[in-house]
């Protein structure tokens, strides 16, 4: 799931060399946290959230295949 | 995005507003008329005209397109990857106005790509698009697909939006359909755009906007 986060966002962002993702579990699933750099935080979260919304969508998808739960958050 | 949907009154009405809310100029854009929009007999009968307006870059738009399906191919093939999902990626150059490239995703067990009301799979097509565009610096309206779930889904609704035309022409009595997504709303309205009989009008905001086809005449 974080190589998915980490191309999408290096993808997209103009400083690709500042995407860090980290992936942690807790008692709820998987915890995706994904760090830019301050300028690009507007293009991985998108108008209306409609990146970080699209990107939750395949994150589902994936943590659905793989049996658990999974929440991104955008640092 | 540098695409837009207006409504007004008339065409060149709808023209003008969206030129006017994306800074261009009229050769800057390609227009392409949804609706046609009537003015009606003392108002009565009156439809707004709807318009899709799409900012045209300095590029060329058919030559870069072979390109463009490479990369597209390329970006979902790796896209899949980071998802785990064991797929093929056919690229196809198509004819269909404004969506020059389609691909398709073909495979086992791929209806999780789908998910409910095709909201996976419009995630997927979002970040494709979003992701070729930020490669060749120009938004192109990539279309995909997984085994032509929406191709033949969007078949189903054209015959659907006739039958229903036909019961609305009969019976004189305007039927509402079931909330739809806006890729599949434009489906209904093109396809009854040149009925003689019925029009088309979406109401709702949101996840449940819908479809209302109601008799033209009364």
């Amino acid at each position: 799931m974080k190589e998915l986060v980490e191309y999408i966002a290096r993808s997209i962002v103009s400083a690709p060399n500042d995407v860090k993702v980290i992936e942690e579990r807790d008692s709820s699933g998987v915890v995706i946290k994904l760090e830019v750099n301050a300028e690009d935080k507007g293009r991985v979260i998108g108008k209306q959230g409609r990146v970080a919304e699209a990107m939750r969508t395949l994150l589902r998808v994936v943590a659905t295949k793989e049996g658990t739960r999974v929440r991104l958050e955008i640092i | 995005m540098k695409e837009l949907e207006v409504s007004a009154k008339t065409v060149d009405e709808a023209t003008r507003v969206a030129l006017e809310q994306l800074g261009a100029t009229r050769d800057e854009v390609e227009v392409t008329v949804i609706k046609k929009g009537k003015s009606g007999v003392l108002g009565m009968g009156a439809e707004d005209a709807v318009i899709r307006v799409i900012i045209l870059e300095d590029e060329p738009k058919l030559e870069a397109v072979p390109d463009v399906a490479i990369i597209a191919k390329q970006v979902l093939t790796d896209l899949l990857k980071a998802m785990k999902i064991d797929a093929t990626v056919e690229a196809i150059i198509s004819a269909e106005a404004g969506v020059p490239v389609s691909l398709n995703i073909e495979g086992d067990d791929l209806g999780v790509l789908i998910g409910r009301r095709g909201q996976a799979l419009s995630s997927l097509q979002y970040l494709v698009r979003l992701i070729v565009a930020e490669k060749v610096k120009q938004w192109i309206s990539i279309n995909v697909d997984v085994d032509w779930y929406k191709k033949r889904h969007y078949d189903a609704l054209r015959k659907l939006a006739l039958r229903l035309a036909e019961q609305v022409a009969r019976r004189k009595h305007p039927i509402t359909m079931e909330p739809m997504p806006p890729d599949e709303r434009r489906i209904i309205h093109i396809t009854l755009a040149n009925n003689p009989d019925v029009t088309t009008q979406s109401t709702g905001e949101g996840n449940s906007r819908r479809v209302v086809i109601q008799s033209r005449k009364r």
